[in-house]
């Protein structure tokens, strides 16, 4: 007899450790909450939202002297104005395909497309975070080099320095942007990582089938 | 959500419940781990309800729920689950058919089963309760050559496992 006619057997017997649950105690399972991983993909993703645009925002109404200096940097207003509905389109353009993606994922798909809809929504909030540390990049290049031209304490400094410290200077700042940036990815790498590995391992896996 | 939505979802499952806790046997090794995943599964079902329409099954449409919550949306990080688990919770049938040989026989298919990837549980899963190649293909996503193909490949990694 093959293997599985044996546990076939059985099967349908119900298992002796696990009574029969009734009405009573099902109920309260539906108030209980979800902890699935769409469930924490979902307050990631808000986390993430709300973390970006703080940290975009507060310091431009928090802080006198950055909002004078981005004021000086873009000395033509409309550019600024542009500049923030720019950002805040993107956000929302963001916010949208999260809320669509979000939509699109149906525990009744079937395995795969299942599958696939989650990795959808995790690619969407990590090219949130790609835009997010892109742009952060872009801010430090653009506010170093407005120091280096306008501010006269950074540049008295720079203009003191001969070629070897100011390569130094260069390398040194230009690591500590490189490290910091890294981090965050490699943070986020880790906390994706460990949530869909599973999730990964078994995509793979049915991919596999169809070679 | 209304309460006769609720009264007619929790009757359906206290009458399909076996479902469940068949899913969670293949998937789970252990008491917490087996009510871990038969509630997350049972709010999977709950929430997906409200768009159950009456054309297919309930059955049918809890095989789908159940094992697409047990291979994509479970997270076992609540409590670690690990194979070692397994023989202090052995599989135990009721005390009428008990059957030493015949239990011992079981626990080592289990034990045997446990080692499957999740995938191949799945695809056991679904042999198991009688579902026909199409069914296994759409449950799963996967074309219904490719479906029998990986069947006969997990018979034989069974076969392998259990007489090494």
């Amino acid at each position: 007899m093959d293997e599985l006619d044996i546990l076939k057997k059985s099967w349908n017997q119900p298992n002796a450790e696990h009574e029969k649950l009734s009405v009573k105690d099902i109920y309260p399972m539906l108030q209980k909450k979800s902890s699935s991983i769409v469930k924490m993909l979902f307050y990631i993703s808000i986390a993430e939202l709300i973390f970006w645009s703080l940290i975009n925002t507060l310091p431009y109404f928090y802080s006198d002297e950055f909002r004078q200096k981005l004021e000086a940097i873009y000395t033509n207003e409309y550019i600024l104005t542009a500049l923030t509905v720019l950002s805040y389109s993107i956000i929302l353009l963001f916010i949208y395909l999260l809320y669509k993606s979000y939509k699109s994922i149906s525990v009744t798909d079937n395995a795969k497309r299942l599958m696939e809809s989650i990795i959808k929504t995790r690619k969407i909030i990590k090219y949130y975070v790609l835009y997010n540390l892109i742009m952060a990049g872009i801010s430090i290049i653009i506010g170093l080099y407005y120091s280096l031209h306008n501010d006269p304490n950074v540049s008295v400094q720079f203009s003191d320095f001969n070629t070897k410290q100011l390569v130094i200077s260069f390398a040194v700042i230009g690591f500590f942007t490189i490290v910091f940036i890294a981090s965050i990815w490699l943070f986020y790498r880790l906390i994706y990582g460990l949530l869909l590995k599973r999730l990964n391992k078994n995509y793979k896996e049915l991919k596999k089938l169809e070679l | 959500m209304n309460k006769e939505l609720e009264h007619s979802f929790v009757e359906l499952l206290e009458k399909h419940q076996n479902i469940v806790h068949k899913v969670c046997r293949l998937y789970t090794n252990n008491y917490d781990a087996h009510n871990d995943l038969f509630q997350e599964i049972t709010i999977q079902l709950w929430k997906a309800y409200p768009k159950f329409r009456g054309d297919s099954k309930f059955s049918t449409w809890m095989y789908r729920v159940g094992l697409n919550t047990a291979i994509t949306l479970y997270r076992k990080s609540k409590r670690r689950i690990s194979t070692q688990d397994f023989e202090g919770v052995a599989f135990k049938m009721k005390a009428e058919d008990y059957d030493d040989t015949e239990e011992q026989q079981l626990k080592v298919l289990y034990k045997a089963v446990h080692q499957l990837n999740d995938i191949e549980k799945a695809l056991i899963f679904l042999y198991l309760e009688d579902k026909d190649y199409r069914e296994i293909s759409e449950t799963l996503g996967i074309s219904e050559v490719n479906a029998r193909v990986k069947m006969n490949r997990i018979k034989t990694k069974l076969k392998t496992i259990l007489n090494p």
